[in-house]
């Protein structure tokens, strides 16, 4: 059996002849793995998503899932998902819906009136059970969507915006929810706007940017080498401006900006800063955060060491 | 299973549309009004004795017999209610299932399922035609009873008209399904399924013309045209046709010649003959019919796999 429970080799898809969604996309998702994808609009994210569960046929697609090759179905009825603005008929209550889809997912009648029973507790909405879900509201919605999702007892969980909707306590019942599944030893594939959240939870991230992997690690690889360094100081450092640049910095009147490479280049700066007599005020250590990579990695820029190597 | 859940779930999603008791109700109101009337030997009574009409004076100017009216009757019923309005509100009730099923945020949860599109449309298709073998079922079963029993002639080949109409509806849903794949729009879907409808009555009616008029036959052009088109549509009237002639309906009404042990017509006309043999050979109306919808279900089938979601 592989570890990896996604591994997508070289995704494309492409729109009539022009629109490339996805431009050749690798990626791999370990079992067991609490794994998020980010990126702006129109990166691509939920064309790969829905590629992954059949929705959209792929231009190119090589690589498994859960050890099979995409769109195997005994595969997809391991695999739970939640589509973003996903939308059950009105006409069926919430224990219908919960039925209906864990049929079509091949879940055995009595598993799937003790999964509904259990799910509709688990998620605060049994007294609903038998109310039909137009009446039900955005927050219940997505609950039960996330329901729906868990009702195969799914190995990979494929998550598009689950938090939306929701408030938040809801969102905090979701990160425990994903960390008792990581627990359980289920994979959860997340695509989420909310890049707090995915820090929160995550242990790898990729950032797809125009259709194309912009960066991917676990959390502390993407943002190991992305701290920079603010050193204050007073007097005149134009002397030894080339030296400072030499070392990665840049001046900004009386602060240096230190950009990644450590400890040892902040001391070298500050040996130099003080070779010129210069006095030092401060030093204060910057981490990126998700956002910061993100911003990063649409503008084009590409902070020091972040990423692409990132695949474990 | 997962068939089942499909057919499962358009039943409830018809039980959801207020058509479907739309049409219930107006299935209640016929046979109610079938029920007022009844038929008996040189004697009609409408609500139970309340009004009876002179017959000797009706049946003496139309030169009908009771049993004859009562053919009529059931004839009418079955080319209009059955073959018609029956037909049109279940295209209406059921021309939704697709658009409903492909509606962003929904179609991307059933794609996801380990089911193959194919089934997956096939499951949905059958789900309408359980839709309208009930209502078809409930309507006949209850009218052939009240035909028994109030108008004192049973007709066993009435129940025919239950796998019929549920036939001479798939002619014309398989377009209605088509059309809900490729537009995902259930007006469009109504509007494309009752145009082809009016096409393949259009076709047919001339095609009956051609036949009837040998001046028309002159134009041996517009003539294969005609018939070559013919011979690919679903033949609907043709089906309705069928359902009152296998009824005993036509029959006894006196609208078509009685046939013999061999099935042949005792009453042969020389120019009626032929489109006998071409158009009123069941296996022929049914089987082309059926080969017309295998085509259209496939190209649909064939779409709903290609298309992306």
């Amino acid at each position: 059996m592989t570890n990896w429970a996604v591994d997508l080799i070289d995704v494309r898809k492409t729109y009539g002849k022009t629109v490339h969604a996805l431009r050749g996309v690798n990626i791999k998702v370990g079992r067991g793995e609490i794994f998020g994808l980010l990126g702006p609009n129109g990166a691509g994210k939920t064309t790969l998503v829905k590629i992954m569960m059949t929705v959209v046929h792929p231009s190119r697609a090589l690589g498994t899932i859960l050890g099979r090759p995409l769109g195997h179905r005994g595969k997809l009825a391991r695999t739970g998902y939640l589509p973003e603005n996903h939308r059950y008929p009105g006409y069926l209550t919430g224990a219908q819906v919960l039925d209906y889809y864990a049929a079509l997912a091949k879940v055995p009648r009595p598993q799937r009136r003790a999964n509904a029973a259990r799910l509709l507790e688990r998620f605060g909405i049994a007294r609903w059970g038998d109310t039909r879900v137009d009446k039900y509201s955005k927050g219940m919605l997505q609950r039960l969507g996330l329901a729906q999702a868990l009702m195969n007892d799914p190995e990979l969980l494929v998550l598009d915006e689950p938090t939306d909707g929701l408030d938040p306590v809801g969102r905090r019942d979701v990160r425990q929810l994903l960390l008792e599944l990581q627990q359980q030893g289920t994979t959860v594939f997340l695509n989420s706007h909310l890049l707090s959240e995915l820090e929160m939870v995550c242990d790898r991230v990729t950032i797809l940017v125009d259709g194309l992997v912009a960066r991917q690690g676990t959390l502390a690889e993407l943002t190991e080498h992305t701290v920079e360094y603010r050193v204050t100081f007073s007097g005149d450092a134009k002397p030894i401006r080339d030296k400072l640049m030499a070392l990665g910095g840049t001046l900004d009147g009386d602060m240096l900006v230190l950009a990644g490479g450590g400890t040892q280049k902040v001391n070298a700066a500050i040996d130099l800063l003080r070779s010129q007599g210069l006095s030092i005020e401060s030093v204060q250590p910057h981490r990126f955060s998700l956002e910061d990579i993100l911003v990063e990695a649409m503008s084009g820029g590409a902070p020091a060491g972040a990423g692409q190597k990132g695949t474990p | 299973m997962q068939v089942w859940a499909l057919i499962v779930d358009s039943f409830r999603e018809s039980l959801d549309r207020k058509i479907f008791w739309v049409l219930l109700l107006i299935e209640l109101l016929v046979a109610a009004a079938m029920f007022c009337i009844g038929f008996e030997p040189g004697r009609i009574d409408v609500l139970f004795g309340l009004w009876t009409p002179q017959t000797d004076a009706f049946t003496s100017l139309s030169g009908l017999r009771t049993d004859r009216i009562a053919g009529l009757a059931v004839h009418f019923i079955m080319d209009l209610f059955l073959g018609w309005v029956g037909i049109t509100l279940a295209i209406i009730a059921t021309a939704g299932f697709f658009p409903t099923m492909l509606e962003r945020g929904a179609v991307d949860v059933v794609l996801s399922k380990p089911i193959s599109r194919p089934k997956l449309f096939l499951g949905r298709y059958m789900g309408s035609m359980v839709f309208v073998l009930l209502h078809a079922t409930f309507f006949v079963g209850i009218t052939f009873v009240i035909i028994g029993t109030r108008w004192r002639t049973w007709l066993p080949g009435y129940l025919l008209s239950i796998p019929l109409m549920v036939l001479l509806f798939s002619y014309i849903y398989c377009i209605s399904a088509w059309a809900g794949v490729a537009y995902r729009s259930t007006v469009v879907a109504v509007i494309i399924s009752l145009a082809a409808w009016a096409c393949f009555f259009g076709i047919q009616t001339t095609g009956d013309l051609f036949e009837t008029l040998p001046r028309w036959k002159e134009s041996r052009a517009a003539y294969k045209a005609i018939s070559t088109a013919r011979w690919v549509i679903p033949k609907t009237q043709d089906i309705t046709y069928l359902a009152a002639r296998w009824s005993g309906a036509s029959t006894s009404a006196g609208l078509v010649p009685e046939v013999d042990k061999d099935g042949q017509d005792m009453v042969q006309r020389a120019d009626q003959s032929e489109r006998e043999r071409m158009y009123m050979n069941p296996i022929h109306t049914i089987g082309t019919s059926l080969l017309f919808e295998a085509v259209i279900v496939a190209l649909a089938m064939w779409r709903f796999s290609r298309q992306d979601y």
